[in-house]
């Protein structure tokens, strides 16, 4: 069975159609890279999954239960984390409390606990804060140390884009959507991201649904990937296949790109 | 810029970093306000709690005038009030509005279960649970429909509820109910409701401003423990990450409209508690205890010590409360309105030998007007402003008429000031505008200082959020990305 299954999606706004009884799924351990123009509807497949549109129509099944219509802090309970294209940080709050805060559905503190900072909430906000380092240490040295307390606006761009990555993998997810993770980045850290991804798969167990536009890291990376083009996918399979698809590059380049029919 | 970008020998802690960012570090950095902030931090909050307590009980014991501990007391009140409005607006940024019905509902709860009014005589601590759960629920009920609200229109819908609340307790006084003869009155009016019974808590009953002092100053620290902890728990950091991406925070895993429904529930719950602890205090309620000006004060003062800050809360409070009981004596007055022209004039003014001459001008001015112009000083001035009147002439026998004249043009030369080309032009017009002003003050804003007052803070306020928009122990908030 797939970890994720989305059937027959469909998605509007207004008149606009955005997607269009939209099928797939993703294997469980799986890297899926999600290609397609501006304006295809990538975004908005991350957005319905994890529940911040609700779908006008079909299902979505995460690990065979049905979770489309679910608030998205309801789906990220089921297991299922994102970062955002366009990041999304609490940028004046600390980096270790980015990431601490995502922990907040694996919490067990009730208010009382709270209040009178029992000894079981201490405990478990240790364990959480050792936790949060621990991730963050993923990226090696970079966001930790002397960082962990500056404020998120403080990162550069390529580390505000792992606390990103640190902060969805705080919410101990099994499936992990990135929504283009090397954007804004130059070819080394392109490199790196591609590594990391590998890397999230192998040590973390995590499985991947990725966005992304740069074709080298689709490349390198994915073990399957799917073509989107107005809300619809028009491709699908290796990478080699998908890129070839007249279908795709008619998609990318227009009619004039390859003769068909 | 990124880390690989740097060459190896840059210091570590500039990695990564670009220069806006080490500009801004730099800026607070130097900032006083901030470094008595980071010291605060550093003191546990135990002892910060027992230092608060310390200093407030100290006043009964070294005086017995009524009037100094009835500001102490009120500093507390406020401060435990705002606390209340420090977790919803200043944790999690929801402009409420509508906070200081909540305020009324605790005193109005407080003054049905104590007193002759309805005749019933709750024990004190029973009316408490009653109170606490009152605000909860209806700052739950305000926040069902506030869900779907944000900024400007949360603030507006709030507004409608402390504006009902008012209006209801106002005007319910003649109420035909079905079960009734006749009308009934439900809140006194605006006579309000008086007479109403004393704290009374483990068999001991509340009488004087010292035990209410005490009672006061209890509260505050129950209201300060609960922001904390609550503030360092995964609560508060939901309540930080709504304020600063909400969309980021639900899908992070954390149930934001709970999380808004919990801040207001805590803030009402904390201002019902301080609503009735006012009301038995006060021994009544008025409906105009719980209007507007009150929570622009509330306003004021958190936002003045700085949106979420604890300590700031507490200065704010203590500027807020203290400083215009200080204006009410015109001498003082007369003495802080001078001091802070000229401190104002020697910040604001640069280089500062410029800013002496200024002053130095203007009493040059002053004493050639004594000279040769006809009238005498005016009459009354205490403090500094006894000292400035010497230069001061008052031409005719009626110094309000003067005053006003004076204060006419002081801001017809100020508006006029601002289209001055130069500098030179603009510095040497400060002179005839600061020995106006002075006149203004001397012969009419001094003697009324109701008004003068509420002029002054509002000045104070204005200034002050120039120089330092976080608030005193705020940090500067960044909306970049």
């Amino acid at each position: 069975m797939a970890l994720l299954e989305l059937r027959n999606l469909s998605k509007s706004f207004g008149g606009l159609q955005v997607l269009e009884d939209l099928s797939l799924q993703v294997e469980e351990g799986e890297i899926l890279g999600l290609i397609g123009p501006n304006g295809a509807g990538k975004t908005t497949v991350l957005n319905v999954i994890s529940g911040i549109y609700k779908p006008d129509g079909g299902e979505i099944l995460m690990d065979g239960s049905p979770i489309a219509g679910l608030a998205p802090h309801q789906v990220t309970a089921r297991g299922i984390a994102r970062t955002f294209q366009t990041l999304r940080l609490f940028i004046n709050m600390s980096v270790i409390d980015n990431v601490v805060s995502a922990g907040y559905g694996q919490m067990r503190s009730n208010l009382a606990q709270i209040i009178f900072r029992t000894p079981a909430f201490r405990r478990e906000e240790a364990e959480m804060r050792a936790r949060a380092e621990d991730l963050l240490g993923f990226f090696g040295e970079r966001i930790t140390g002397y960082r962990l307390d500056q404020p998120a606006y403080s990162l550069s761009y390529a580390n505000r884009r792992r606390l990103e990555i640190a902060r969805a993998l705080m919410t101990s997810p099994r499936l992990l959507l990135l929504d283009e993770p090397a954007a804004g980045m130059n070819p080394a850290e392109t490199q790196e991201v591609t590594q990391l991804i590998g890397r999230l798969r192998e040590e973390g167990g995590y499985t991947i649904l990725f966005i992304e536009h740069d074709m080298g890291v689709v490349a390198d990376i994915s073990d399957r990937v799917m073509a989107l083009d107005h809300g619809r996918v028009i491709s699908e399979g290796h990478y080699d296949d998908v890129v070839a698809d007249p279908a795709v590059i008619e998609a990318y380049l227009g009619t004039g790109g390859v003769a068909r029919k | 810029m990124t880390d690989r970008d740097q060459p190896p020998t840059t210091k570590p802690e500039l990695l990564g970093r670009d220069e806006w960012v080490s500009e801004h570090d730099q800026r607070v950095r130097r900032d006083t306000w901030t470094a008595i902030g980071a010291a605060i931090e550093r003191v546990p909050f135990v002892l910060r709690l027992a230092i608060i307590a310390a200093a407030a009980l100290a006043f009964p014991i070294f005086t017995d005038n009524n009037y100094v501990l009835r500001i102490v007391g009120t500093v507390a009140l406020f401060a435990s009030l705002a606390m209340g409005l420090n977790l919803v607006a200043g944790f999690a940024g929801l402009l409420d509005l509508g906070y200081v019905a909540f305020y009324g509902i605790g005193g109005y709860a407080y003054a049905y279960f104590s007193s002759d009014f309805l005749g019933i005589h709750l024990p004190t601590w029973v009316t408490l649970l009653i109170v606490v759960a009152l605000g909860a629920l209806f700052g739950w009920l305000l926040g069902l429909p506030s869900m779907r609200l944000t900024g400007d229109y949360l603030a507006i819908a709030t507004l409608g509820f402390l504006l009902v609340f008012i209006q209801l307790a106002t005007s319910l006084t003649r109420v035909s109910l079905p079960w009734t003869d006749g009308p009934v009155d439900l809140t006194g009016g605006p006579n309000g409701i008086v007479n109403l019974d004393d704290f009374s808590l483990f068999g001991f009953t509340a009488s004087t401003v010292e035990h209410y002092l005490v009672i006061l100053v209890g509260l505050l620290l129950v209201v300060m423990t609960v922001a904390h902890n609550l503030d360092r728990s995964r609560v508060g950091r939901g309540w930080r990450a709504l304020r600063e991406n909400e969309l980021a925070a639900n899908v992070m895993g954390m149930p934001t409209k709970r999380l808004k429904l919990l801040a207001f529930v805590f803030g009402s719950a904390i201002a019902g508690m301080s609503g009735m602890t006012f009301a038995a205090w006060q021994g009544a309620v008025f409906p105009n205890n719980f209007a507007v000006p009150l929570l622009i004060t509330m306003y004021s003062i958190i936002v003045l010590g700085g949106l979420g800050s604890i300590p700031g809360v507490l200065v704010g409070s203590f500027i807020l409360v203290v400083v215009p009981e200080l204006l009410r004596d015109v001498g003082l007055a007369s003495t802080l309105f001078y001091g802070a022209v000229i401190l104002t004039l020697f910040v604001a003014i640069k280089p500062r030998w410029q800013a002496a001459a200024v002053v130095a001008g203007t009493a040059l001015v002053g004493i050639a007007a004594r000279l040769f112009l006809p009238g005498e000083p005016p009459g009354v001035g205490e403090g500094l402003g006894a000292l400035v009147g010497q230069i001061l002439v008052v031409p005719g026998n009626d110094p309000q008429l003067v005053g006003n004249i004076a204060f006419m043009a002081v801001l017809g030369l100020l508006f006029l000031s601002v289209y001055l080309p130069t500098r030179t032009l603009k510095l040497v017009a400060l002179v005839p505008l600061l020995w106006l002003l002075a006149l203004a003050w001397n012969t009419r804003l001094s003697q009324d200082p109701s008004v003068t007052r509420l002029l002054l803070i509002g000045l104070t306020l204005v200034a002050l959020m120039n120089f330092r928009p976080a608030g005193l122990f705020g940090r500067t908030r960044v909306e970049v990305m």
